[in-house]
Order: C-alpha cells, then structure tokens, then sequence
C-alpha cells in the first residue's frame, strides 16, 4: 500500500531551493521511482519537496553552444523535440525506448539522472555527449561532468540541499555518429539488460573522437575508458573493434538477477559494443 | 423439455441477419466512457475494509497467532483466525456451479490452522474503518512460525522420503491411456524420436484483481458482490458458513478479466465471514501483490514424448508421459492434468497410445484454472515434437500434420467420435500463407516462420452434466429481455445473448437488455469458464428465443393466414415470406399477440450431452462435447548478439462454427496472441524455495502495448459446433497453439530447438552459442 506522505509544492525555484535548504523533504519530480518504491516500503522518506510546478526547469534549448535540458524535461518531451534526432540521436533514441508512452509523460531527465540507478536509460548517451550538469542549492550553483556525477551504486556526489537543475553538452560534430541500443526482456516498460551508447567522430580516416558508455552492467553507468584509448587516432579494423570491445567487456563487473546473469551480461555487453563501434565506425568514416 | 442433442448439427446456411456481422458490443458505450460499473467501485454506507494476512513462507508449522494488539486497535472491527471459523474451516474449490456430481473432494481450509502450506496461504482477516487502520491491523499480527521442511519440485515430491503435503502420497490426480499397441505401433516405425518439454508458471494478469463487498441485508440474506466467472459460488459459501444455499445471493457486475483466475473462489468466503462477524458491509480489493499469491497460476508442465514414425510420415505410436505441479492444494489440478492428458497427441489421430499422467502436491503455489486449461501445454509440447519429427524425416512440417490430423468421423485419445467439422488443413494452410515470404537473414537477425495447429474442447467434461438456462421474453413496444446469470468477465458474454435474441426475433441487438450476472435473480446460466459461456447460455438463449417466436408465428399465422413456417421476423417485422408486403412491425404484433393471450416468455434449459465417465484402465470414454480446430503462425527475428525475440506477425486461423460477433471474435483471437507470446518468451513466475519473488509488473513480464506485432485474425465458419447457429467455442482455443506457433518460429530461425519455457533472450543466445560450439567441433 501507498504510505501517507507530504508533499509541498513550490512554484519557483528559489522557493524549492530553501525549502531543500530547510531539510524540508527530498525532491519529487516525476515520481516514477519515487511512487513505486514508497509502495514496495524500500522509500523511508515521507516529506517530498514537488518540482511539478517549476515550470523554468521544464524546456529545450539549442543554439551554438550546445543543448541544455532543464532538470524537469520529460522523456517525452526529448522524444518529440525534433531537433534532438540532430543535437543527440542516441538521448533521442533512447527517449524512444524508454519505458511506456504513460511513463515517458511524467518521468524526467533530472529524476533519471538522479535516481543514480545503473539501468537508467538516458545516462549512457548523456555520457557520450561529454554532458555537464548543473547542481544548485540556495547560495549558488555548480557545474560539473556527468562522468563525475556517480560516486557508487545510487550514490551521487549531490550534496544535501543540492537540486540538480539542469543537462548540458557541447554540439555534436555534424559527422559525429552516436547511437544507444537497449537491450531488455521486453520492449516496454522493460528494466534494461544491457545498455550501451557510443559516440564516434573520424578524420583522415582515423577515429577522432570516441566516447563508450555502458548501462546495468556495474554499479554505475560508466565510460569503457580502455577501449576508447585503444581506438582513439586509430583506424579502425574488425580486430582492433573486437580487442576494444574486449576491453569494454573487462571493464564491466555485473551481478546476476532475476533479469539476467552476470556472464549474459558480459557477454552481450562485449557483443553491443563490437557492434556499435562497427555501425559508427562505418557511419563516421563514409562522410 | 428440449431433446438432448448430440448430433452434429445440419449445415443450416441461414440466412442471418446480425449474428456473424460486425457489430459493436452492447458492452461498449459503458465501457469506453467509464461508466461500467465493476465490483470494487461498489460503495455503501457503513462499509468495512479488509485485509488478509498472507503467509509470507511456504511451509511451516503454526505454534501460534497473537491477535491482541490488532483487535486493541480503534476502528478494527473484526480480526479473525482459523480459530473462528465454523468447525470444518473448509471451502470447496473443486469445479465450481455443477449439480450433476462426478466432482472430487478437494477442500481448502479457508484459513490456515496449525500449519502454512504455501506462500501467500491466508491466516487471518481483519475488517477495520480503513484499509490504513486494516494494514496497521495486519501489521500487529504476531504469527510464531516453525519452519518444517517442504517439497518444491513435482518429481521430488513423488519419492517415497518426499516431505509430506497431501493425501498419502502427494499425488493429487493421475491417467492412463491404453489404446491399441504401441509396441507393435513402435516396431512398425521408421523412425523413434523422444524429446522432453517442460513450461513454466504463468500469472492470469486481470486487469482488475480481485474485488468484492459483502453485507447482509434486511432479509437476513447474505450478499456478495465479486469480480468472479461464477455466480454459483453462493453454494460453496452457504455451505462453508452452514448455511442455507437461499439466503447467500452472489452477483458478478462486469468483471475486469477472470482467464480461469476467477473460477475458484477467490476472497468471496473472506468477506462473508468478516460480514456475520461485523453486521456490516466490508469490501476488499485485493493489492496486485497479493493478487499474485491468491489464486491459482497455471501449472508447470513437462512431458516426455516418444513417438514412432513412418518415412512417409504416419505416426505409428506415441508414448507420452505427463507431469503436473499441483503446488499445496488440489483445486482443479486433477480436471486440467485430464485435458492435458485427452490433449497430450494435439489434433493427430493416434491409434497405438500409451500416455501416463501424474499431478503432484508441492510446496509452492497452488496452481488452478488458466486459459488452455492444460490443453494449451500440452499441446504446446506436441507441436514442437511434431516439428522435430518433420526435421528428423526430412519433410515439410505442414504436409507432415496432414498426413496425421484427426478428421470427423476419427477416433480422438479416449475413443470420443469426432463430430463436428475439422479444418485443420484450411486454417493451417492459410495462417501460414497470411505470413507471406520469409525476409532473408541479415548480419545481426535470423528470421523464422512458425506452425502450430490444436485441438481444444469447449464445455465441460461430461460427467459433470452441465447445464444452463436462460429467460427471453419480449415486451408490449417490441423491445426484448434476456435474463440470465452469465458472467460478463469481458469477452462479451452478456452482448452475445442480446445479439443471439435479437437474431431469432427480428429486432436490433441494441433493442435487447440483457441482465446478466446475478444467480438469485436470474435463471442460472453457469460458469464463464470452460470456453462454455456462449456455447451453453448462447444455446440456452436461442432455444429460449425460439419458444417465444414460434408462439408468437402461430399467431400471427392465423392473422396472415398462411402456415407459421411461411412467416419470418427480421427488420423488426414480422412477413410473409413470399410477399413480404403483407408485415407488421414487431411492436404491433406483440401487442396483437399480448390482447390474445398468447406467451410471450420462455425459461429454456440446454444440456450438454452427457457421459459416464472413462474407464480407468484403458482411459476410453467420452469427456467433452465438442473440439474447436485452428491454427496460429508466427514470424519472428532473433537478434544474433542478444537472443532478443521480436515477433513480427502472429496469425490466427479458426473454424470457429459460426461467429456470433466478428469483432469479438477477433478480440479473442488479438488478445491470445498477445498471452501466448507472454508465455512462449517472458512470462514466468519464479519461486525459490516455493516463495513467489517477482510477484510484480516491474519483474513479472506480461507484453506490453509496444510488444504487440502485426496481428491478422482469419475466421472460418463450419457452421458444425454444438452452440447457437452451429458456433463453437472459442475463449480458450484461439489461444491455445499460439506460444507453440512462436516457439516454432524461433526454432526455425536458429536452428535448434530450447525445450523449456520461456524462451528469454538468455536462453535463446545460449542455444545459438551451444549451436555454434557443436558446429566447430
Ligand atoms: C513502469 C516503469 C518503467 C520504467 N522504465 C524505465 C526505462 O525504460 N528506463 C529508465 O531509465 N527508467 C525507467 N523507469 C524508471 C524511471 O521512470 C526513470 O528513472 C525516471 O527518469 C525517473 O524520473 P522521475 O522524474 O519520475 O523521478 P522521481 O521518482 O521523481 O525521483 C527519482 C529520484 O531522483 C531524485 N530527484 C528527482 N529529480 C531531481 C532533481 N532535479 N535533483 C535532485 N534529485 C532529484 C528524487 O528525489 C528521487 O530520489 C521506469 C519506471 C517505471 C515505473
């Protein structure tokens, strides 16, 4: 059963801010986590701080500097935002597979990048776009890379009082391929498996640019680090793909659960990424 | 009277007016704008909340149950414990709404008493002012527990050291089938192939868990409103509470979903008791988590196939064995390991058979009625040895079941003449054409096109002399009433009745108000299960239907002048065949009639054939009235990398006798494709240890919306069923080859075959990896 709970409901983000200042409660965006967790009695909080009506969180931007999402953006409104097929294929791809259409209309970016969760979806292609959030609390605010984001499982480096306010990145070069697959037991609503995201820029026939994320495989979403050195100014030939995707594999340290084992996981992880960086090297390479 | 009629039925071709056609249900409006009213929306003043203390183990022994502190909490009302119940503390949950006997003694008790059998097993109710003051009620229940060793696997609890859970022996129900001589049968063979299949549990998933309200009323009669398939449970619960059967009124509003979830009692004897102990109405709606843990999910299965076979494809002999997991209480096992064993040779004629069955108690849930009824696992099991066969021979796996499907006039497992029409052949031949041309394979999906055909009864087994009756009668302005108890559990039941009154009539289905739903009010139409609704009430109502017309033509025979067989009704007139300017609207003729006297009710029973019984020996007998034969097809991709599954098209193909609503037909037919690809990929209840640990939507994977593929529904129409205008049933059939059609597809697309379900993208690259190593090698 649902426990009882309080909910306050600020309408600007200067009030939200002071009252998660005042330890009022803990942020509540879509409640798409938040709700299924107080039911199951794994949420302990019973006060929550709403950001429905922040509506400044809430938008798309694009210009020359890049794109920034407020923190409130839903997954449906980067699924229809049609330049975001241009500004970031794989978060747009992603959007597309995330969840069901009843999930995707009230769950937001800031909730799934918060939730700290390694399935969570929008996080690998976040990270291959070089992303940047924007922390906030009453004094001010911070920026700082999504990649510094994770400290561990479900732990961030958000301080308390800290709201996460906005997503940012720099533009995608035009030639830039960059893709996200999901794999899950099903094809809505569906906890992923296995996610990956890779993001490839080539030059004079080399990798120029090169960005692996890999999801549900360890305690956090991560960068393959490894794999992107070894590709990094290379040109790319089926066996370095498969030694790369090797190294991506040993990066990852999943656990088995009742979706799926750990040797499944690792196994399709390396098999993903092999196939990503194919597709991109093929896409990036040909213009 | 009525004849009992067990003859195939004449290919009438009659010219019908609605039935068949395309009409939107009378169900519809009320449905779609919201205004259905459906067992848990039901408010009355004074009302009470329930809640039920589940078992949260799955075998331990009760030392004791501390209920103080609950009963001491303000606005708890009741808190009751075995301790509390009538003396037999028992429920019958054996085939419910039957009068004809031959049913087993399968009793639960209602509330555990000194020891839990299953997770999820009930100890005690509480009925507080809230569902918040009944869960903190709940939460105070202090139960002392002694855990005691259980029995987990249906194999297991079959050896002679098994821990103990019923009876002597743990066997709950078993069958043989002796039928010509499988020895001869296997050495006139070619060919012997023996393959072991084995699928999961699988959750009913209603849309609407359970729900009901009970209160006593001024009468002193005890009413129950539930979300059931069965109004005829007033008997079980006056009998558990020792009471009279005419003081518990049991009515079902629409139901939200039953798929054989809702046939046993669910929480109907909960409510009763917690309504005597309070004197006030209580409701309960179940959560979905306890949903999970309160009726029966379908049985695990695993049968062993050993079939012989001749080159030219003839099957010489089958030797089967069959094994159910009955989990801690028989419920229905005993009738559905029955289906799985009339069913275990699918729609093939087999006359040297040799099949053994056996359920068995375990220590994990009770598994019970679920749409197939062990029909649809069995036959799921035939239809991948039917495949492999055709691999082993080297012939066409279509050209193969021809050259063994029953036909009329064949003898079916138990020595049951087939009847009705078989069209088999038709509907597998054009569900494969609707798949049209196989793509060709890319670097990262292998297609594959997949078969399968069946057989499936429709009514109840015969033994237990089912029978349903229906009221139809027609009012001064022309308008029509059928009344009758049916349950409206979604698949529309009640819009059938109107449809098929309308027909015989002569006036609009929307003219026609059906109540349904309600056994004290209405005639007893019996359960909405066993694919029987439409075919028992259908065959009720148009007999009903008729009585009414034919008084009505005699009549109006005289007016005309003519013979009543040169009059017909329709256009909401009564004519003159041959000149059909000589009419009156409906509306005045039943006036006309009404002035004379004449009848213009009639309460009608239909019976299903009977029978006696199998012979325990040889298992030869008659079970059911009838088969319904189709066929379903499927395309599907597998991802080389993952094993994901995606299919692309699902087809069915059914003789379904005669369509009374084709767009409920095709709802049917849409709706199993979606439960079959659930169960044939991602459906599965996974305990450890008998304890439910994915009872939740997040990790118990039914499809989804963005799961469904390209669906095509192909309806035929032999007109030979037992049901109204020659229909046959339909619920349960349509769904039955569908998972085995799309394992069939995977099995084409990776070349190897998985033999337990479901096919999760894990298992599927695991058998692509296997294959791949055993290739190099
Ligand atoms: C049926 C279903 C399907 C799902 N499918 C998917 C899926 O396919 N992929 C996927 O990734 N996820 C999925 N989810 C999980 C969830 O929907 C997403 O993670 C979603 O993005 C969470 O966002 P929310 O706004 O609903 O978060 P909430 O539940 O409101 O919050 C989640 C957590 O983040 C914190 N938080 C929220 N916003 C902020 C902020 N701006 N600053 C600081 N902290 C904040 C909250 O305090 C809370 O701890 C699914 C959930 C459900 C119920």
């Amino acid at each position: 059963m649902l426990p009882p709970f309080e909910l306050s409901q600020p309408t600007t983000l200067p009030e939200a801010l002071s009252a998660l200042a005042a330890g009022d409660g803990q942020p509540y965006a879509g409640g798409t986590i938040l709700v299924p967790d107080l039911r199951g009695g794994r949420e302990k909080c019973r006060r929550f701080i709403s950001l429905a009506g922040l509506e400044e969180l809430r938008f798309i931007g694009h210009d020359d500097e890049g794109t920034t999402l407020g923190a409130c953006t839903t997954i449906a409104d980067i699924a229809k935002d049609p330049e975001m097929a241009i500004a970031a294929p794989a978060l747009a791809a992603a959007a597309d597979v995330f969840a069901g259409a009843m999930v995707r209309s009230v769950a937001t970016i800031g909730g799934n990048i918060c939730c700290g969760s390694p399935s969570a979806d929008m996080v690998p292609a976040l990270l291959t776009l070089g992303a940047e959030v924007t922390l906030s609390n009453s004094e001010g605010k911070r920026k700082i890379p999504l990649s510094a984001f994770y400290a561990d499982y479900k732990k961030s480096v958000l301080k308390p009082g800290e709201l996460l306010t906005a997503v940012s990145w720099k533009p995608l070069r035009q030639s830039a391929s960059h893709l996200f697959f999901k794999l899950a037991r099903r094809k809505g609503d569906a906890i992923t498996v296995t996610g990956v995201s890779v993001m490839m820029a080539a030059n004079d026939g080399k990798c120029s640019k090169v960005r692996i994320a890999l999801g549900s495989v360890a305690p956090t979403v991560f960068r393959a680090s490894q794999a992107e050195d070894m590709l990094r100014g290379r040109a790319l030939t089926a066996e370095l793909i498969e030694k790369a995707a090797k190294a991506a594999a040993d990066q990852c340290s999943p656990i088995d659960d009742s979706r799926a084992s750990a040797a499944y996981r690792l196994q399709t992880a390396q098999a993903l990424v092999r196939r990503q960086l194919t597709q991109a090297w093929h896409q990036a390479s040909s213009v | 009277m009525t004849e009992i009629d067990t003859s195939p039925h004449a290919i009438v071709n009659e010219n019908l007016r609605q039935v068949g056609k395309n009409k939107p249900r009378n169900d519809a409006p009320t449905k779609v704008y919201g205004r259905a009213v459906y067992a848990g929306d039901f408010h009355m003043d004074g009302m009470l909340y329930a809640k039920v203390l589940h078992s949260d183990r799955a075998c331990a022994n009760i030392r004791g149950i501390d209920t103080l502190a609950a009963k001491a909490l303000g606005g708890v009302h009741a808190v009751l414990t075995s301790q509390d119940l009538p003396a037999n503390n028992a429920v019958m949950t054996d085939l419910p709404g039957q009068v004809g006997g031959g049913t087993k003694d399968t009793k639960q008790p209602i509330l555990a008493g000194d020891r839990v059998r299953f997770h999820g097993e009930p100890i005690a109710l509480v009925a507080a002012e809230s569902y918040e003051l009944a869960q903190q009620a709940l939460e105070l229940i202090v139960v002392d527990y002694e855990d005691t060793e259980g029995v987990f696997d249906a194999f297991e609890a079959q050896e002679p050291d098994a821990a103990n859970v019923y009876g002597d022996d743990n066997i709950v129900a078993a069958y043989k089938i002796r039928k010509g001589d499988i020895d001869k049968g296997f050495a006139e063979a070619d060919y012997v192939l023996e393959n072991t299949f084995s699928s999961q549990y699988q959750e009913q998933a209603f849309l609407e868990p359970e729900a009901a309200v009970a209160w006593i009323d001024e009468h002193d009669i005890l009413n129950i409103r539930s979300s059931t398939q069965v109004v005829e449970h007033f008997r079980a619960v006056a009998d558990a509470l020792g009471m009279p059967h005419n003081k518990v009124h049991l009515q079902a509003p629409y139901v939200g979903g039953g798929f054989g979830g809702k046939e046993v009692m669910t929480i109907e004897v909960w409510l009763a008791l917690l309504a005597m102990a309070t004197q006030r109405p209580v409701k309960l709606v179940q959560t979905r988590e306890n949903s999970f843990i309160s009726h029966g999910p379908r049985h695990p299965f695993t049968f062993t196939h050993k079939t012989g076979i001749s080159k030219s494809g003839k099957i010489t002999a089958m030797k089967i064995t069959v094994t159910s997991d009955a989990g801690a209480y028989a419920k229905l096992s005993p009738y559905i390991l029955l289906y799985a064993t009339v069913g275990a040779t699918g729609p093939y004629r087999v006359d040297n058979l040799w099949v053994d069955s056996t359920s068995a108690a375990t220590n994990n849930l009770p598994t019970c009625a679920y749409r197939g009824f062990g029909t649809m696992q069995a036959n799921t099991a035939c239809e991948a040895q039917m495949e492999e066969l055709a691999k082993l021979i080297g012939m066409d796996s279509l050209e193969l079941r021809r050259q063994n499907f029953i036909k009329t006039g064949d003898p079916n497992t138990t020595g049951q003449i087939i009847r009705s029409a078989v069209w088999s052949d038709q509907c597998a031949t054009q569900a494969l054409d609707a798949l049209g041309e196989r793509p060709d394979n890319t670097d990262t999906l292998l297609y594959g096109h997949g078969l399968a055909c069946y057989q499936q009864s429709y009514g109840r087994i015969r033994w237990m002399k089912d029978t349903s009756e229906s009221w139809v009668g027609l009012e001064v302005d022309g308008t029509a009433i059928v009344r009758c108890s049916v349950t409206d559990i979604g698949a529309g039941q009640m819009s059938a009745l109107a449809q098929i009154a309308g027909e015989v009539l002569g006036i609009p289905m929307s003219e026609v108000t059906v109540y349904f739903g309600d056994g004290h009010m209405n005639p007893l139409g019996g359960t909405s299960t066993a694919s029987r609704a439409l075919y028992m009430t259908g065959k009720a109502t148009e007999l009903a239907a008729k009585n009414v017309r034919n008084n009505l033509l005699q009549c109006m025979a005289k007016h005309f002048d003519v013979s009543p067989g040169e009059l017909d009704l329709g256009e909401s007139k009564v004519f003159v065949i041959d000149d059909p300017g000589r009419s009156m609207s409906i509306k005045d003729m039943v006036k006309h009639c009404a002035s004379l006297g004449v009848h213009r009710h009639s309460l009608e029973i239909y019976r299903a054939p009977p029978s006696e019984g199998l012979d325990p020996e040889t298992g030869q007998g008659e079970v059911f009235p009838d088969f319904t034969y189709g066929a379903h097809a499927a395309s599907v991709s597998v991802d080389v990398d993952t094993g994901e599954v995606t299919v692309i098209k699902s087809v069915g193909a059914h003789d379904v006798g005669q369509a009374i609503n084709l767009r409920a037909v095709e709802g049917q037919i849409e709706g199993s494709a979606l439960m079959g690809q659930g169960f044939a990929l991602s459906e599965e209840l996974i305990l450890e240890k008998g304890v439910l640990t994915n009872g939740s939507f997040s990790e118990y994977l039914i499809p989804t919306s963005e799961d469904v593929p390209d669906i095509q529904s192909i309806v035929l129409e032999s007109r030979s069923g037992l049901g109204p205008f020659g229909s046959k049933g339909i619920g349960e059939p349509v769904f039955a080859p569908v998972a085995a059609s799309i394992v069939n597809a995977v099995a084409d697309a990776i070349g190897t075959r998985i033999h337990h379900l479901p096919l999760t993208p894990e298992k599927v690259l695991a058998a692509m990896t296997a294959k791949k190593a055993a290739a190099e090698e």
